[in-house]
């Protein structure tokens, strides 16, 4: 196709005005990208929060402190399918860089925390490194992909602050290890909404909607 | 009265308990959530499991709150999912969030509950298997022919939307077979296979999982019969491969053919040729050779130990025998002390030195020693490259005096050029050998060392006297090991001195030797000296044959067997020091 239309209800934009096809393998191959980098991270936060639920978490009940503990609940993501397909592609996106700014501090923590805890497993600390390293990644590549969907957009919203540092230093190990388990279960949560967002907006975007 | 009656209300309920204990019933047990399951991320179901009901009709509820949400829900919907199942519509589905789910048993006896299960749907998605699944034999022409298999992604997954995304997974297997053969098919939903088996009846099964969930269970069994007459492997691909393999063999062959010659020189290198760096061919072509060869002769260039030895060696050899030089002797024969010097004191000279027992001590391998030139390195940064040594072959003495020479080159105007000396014709047998063994000594010691050496106008370099012997060894081991000649303002002295040494060899040009080619080791081959006669001092090449190369890259080279050629050359060996700076 010589151009990318993106219509949404009545509302339709193009994309690549220009109709080059430069402009459409670039942001095919960015979105391709990003979902793969969405996938792995995903991935590896899910293997990660089950090894910690395995060796630390086990009938600990700390899933019931769990709930309602993510620092990104302030966002108003859409929660299912429909709510997510009546969502603006603009609103997508920029929900999704609030998520991945959001978790650049937390992330950082987790590496530091998580090495210092005694007897922790490889596998928990590697993860925790390379989801560190690919969330950057995701973030500059998102970026990206916003500035060429929505040229000229701004998109400095403010995003969600964490504040768990202190629980994930305390003294007390149950504590300790509840914060981590909190903190690994929003993980988790938060990367299946990016990368479910993502692949619906490559769908949406460069397959209109027929994947 | 009402005491009577409380009582006998009491009496009636225990007795009403005692009976009811003996039927066995009582309070339901509690259930036990199993599992739930999202099919395609819009809806989930879930299952528990009843404990014992206490032998009572028993009602089982389902009650859950979500995440952040206080009310607490009944179960929508009992009927769909089976027995003892909830299900959970679109409506009542919330991704991301965490239900609470506890199932509650009731009966007449009482009431229990299980323990809650907290279920996120995000993580129980697990897809039906694909559908319609398709199997068709293709054999198109001018291709291998193969099955193809299509189907659908499963029910309730909506893939267009980017809602769902599912990975597929094929295995296969000839029907009577006991392993399947898996393959994996990441987005698209056809696969061709190839390679089947003719004759068999192969079944097919599929299935799917989602980016995040569980794998779906396998489709049911697809079959399909491969006709008997259905071509297997593709003719070409061998015709292919057999072509290549003659035109490997083919090329191989030919390579063996056109380098055989090369790859018999491999195995039986050819003599070498010396490479000396710097050295002028002019001059050499001149006949000064002589005169610059007497001049690095008279220098205190002694070879190192082993020459001393080699000097020895070579003065050991009696020239009156046959021109094969004579059976080299062993490196430890070199390394022995000093040996008894055989060669006259006025012939030997230090220029014997290292090079002369090389030239007895190896049998010359090539008897055509071919011209070439080589280059003495200039100056004396020179001396320190091992790589420049000059291989000198010398033949053994013989009486034939027409004995080839190294032909020694120079590079430029500040190498020094070394012409070389006169044949061994020129000299004693032995001498001869001296000759150009110190030549190429000198040779090997680098342009640097040859200046200086001239300088170093050793008198006794050039006499033939036993003084030289001794002193031949020590300045040939000097010149072999030292570094530190300054070659700059020495070198000019050369070509003075190569012009005095003129007359002295004015019986016969400087001789040399056509130096063939230069090995890779540094080694230089040489032309075999034509007969000429050797006193005319003409400019005619006199080229000494190549005997053989020795280990320390001395040239081995036939002794020129006419002894005029040596009277002359000790004549003018005597009076090539005196003419030295």
């Amino acid at each position: 196709m010589s151009n990318l239309l993106l219509c949404q209800g009545n509302f339709c934009t193009f994309l690549c005005p220009h109709g080059d096809d430069l402009c459409l393998n670039s942001l095919k191959d960015l979105f391709n990208r990003a979902t793969n980098l969405s996938q792995d991270i995903y991935n590896l936060s899910s293997k990660m929060f089950k090894e910690f639920d395995k060796r630390y978490a086990q009938g600990k009940g700390y899933i019931t402190m769990a709930l309602n503990s993510c620092h990104t609940s302030s966002l108003p993501t859409p929660e299912d399918k429909e709510q997510a397909q009546q969502t603006h592609h603009e609103v997508l996106m920029s929900l999704i860089l609030g998520l991945l700014r959001s978790w650049n501090d937390p992330l950082y923590h987790l590496v530091t925390e998580v090495r210092g805890m005694k007897g922790v497993p490889d596998a928990i600390l590697s993860r925790a490194i390379e989801i560190e390293e690919e969330n950057k990644r995701l973030l500059e590549g998102m970026e990206m992909i916003f500035g060429q969907v929505i040229p000229g957009a701004k998109e400095t919203e403010p995003y969600p602050v964490w504040s768990g540092l202190p629980s994930l230093q305390t003294k007390d190990e149950e504590a300790r290890h509840s914060a981590f388990y909190n903190l690994l279960h929003c993980l988790r949560r938060d990367s299946s909404k990016i990368d479910t967002y993502l692949k619906l907006l490559n769908c949406r975007i460069i397959y209109n909607n027929n994947c | 009265m009402k005491e009577n009656a409380a009582s006998r209300v009491l009496f009636i309920l225990l007795l009403f308990l005692y009976a009811s204990l003996l039927n066995g019933q009582s309070p339901p047990e509690k259930p036990k959530l199993i599992k739930c399951r999202s099919p395609g991320k819009e809806t989930f179901t879930c299952w528990w499991e009843p404990g014992a009901d206490g032998g009572l009709p028993t009602n089982y509820t389902l009650t859950y709150h979500k995440e952040g949400e206080t009310l607490i829900h009944e179960c929508p919907d009992y009927k769909t999912g089976g027995p003892n199942s909830c299900y959970f519509s679109k409506k009542y589905t919330s991704i991301w969030k965490m239900y609470v789910i506890t199932v509650g048993a009731i009966n007449q006896m009482g009431i229990s509950s299980s323990d809650p299960l907290y279920v996120d749907v995000t993580y129980i998605v697990e897809p039906e298997p694909p559908m319609n699944l398709t199997l068709e034999l293709k054999h198109p022409e001018d291709r291998k022919p193969y099955l193809w298999i299509k189907w659908s992604p499963p029910t309730l997954t909506d893939v267009k939307s980017g809602w769902f995304s599912i990975q597929y997974e094929i295995r296969l297997k000839p029907e009577k077979a006991t392993d399947w053969e898996t393959h994996f098919a990441p987005k698209l939903t056809q696969l061709k296979i190839f390679n089947l088996y003719p004759g068999q009846k192969y079944l097919v099964q599929i299935r799917c999982k989602p980016d995040h969930g569980y794998w779906s269970e396998w489709s049911p069994e697809s079959s399909i019969q491969i006709p008997n007459d259905f071509p297997v492997k593709d003719t070409s691909m061998w015709i292919f491969v057999g072509v290549l393999s003659a035109v490997i063999c083919l090329i191989m062959v030919w390579a063996v053919a056109l380098k055989g010659y090369s790859m018999v020189t491999c195995i039986l290198p050819p003599v070498p040729g010396p490479k000396i760096k710097g050295f002028d061919i002019h001059l050499l072509e001149k006949g000064k050779s002589e005169e610059l060869l007497r001049a690095l002769e008279s220098q205190d260039f002694l070879p190192t130990s082993d020459c001393e030895d080699l000097l020895m060696e070579f003065i050991e050899v009696d020239d009156s025998e046959d021109q094969h030089l004579m059976p080299h002797p062993s490196k430890e024969h070199m390394e022995q002390g000093v040996k008894p010097m055989h060669l006259d004191p006025d012939t030997d000279s230090g220029r014997g030195s290292c090079d002369s027992p090389s030239l007895l001590s190896e049998k010359c391998d090539e008897p055509q020693a071919y011209p070439s030139k080589f280059h003495i390195p200039e100056g004396p940064e020179k001396l320190e490259n091992p790589e420049t040594n000059l291989t000198c072959l010398q033949a053994p003495q013989s009486t034939n005096r027409e004995g080839k020479i190294p032909y020694f080159l120079a590079n430029g105007p500040k190498s020094s050029t070394w012409p070389f000396p006169q044949p061994p014709s020129l000299y004693s047998p032995r001498y001869s050998y001296h000759n150009i063994a110190d030549v190429c000594e000198l040779a090997l010691g680098m342009a640097g060392t040859t200046a200086t050496l001239l300088d170093q106008t050793d008198q006794h370099a050039f006499t033939p006297s036993k003084t030289i012997e001794t002193g031949g060894e020590g300045k040939a081991a000097k010149q072999r090991e030292s570094e530190a000649y300054s070659s700059e303002p020495d070198q000019d002295m050369a070509w003075p001195l190569l012009q005095d040494k003129t007359p002295l060899f004015s019986a016969k040009p400087l001789e040399y030797v056509e130096i063939h080619k230069v090995s890779q080791d540094g080694v230089l081959a040489l032309f075999p000296k034509q007969n000429e006669k050797v006193d005319a001092p003409e400019t005619s090449k006199e080229y000494s044959k190549v005997s053989r190369v020795t280990d320390s890259n001395i040239l081995v080279l036939i002794p020129d067997l006419q002894a005029q050629n040596l009277t002359l050359l000790e004549e003018s060996a005597k009076k090539a020091p005196p003419a030295l700076p």
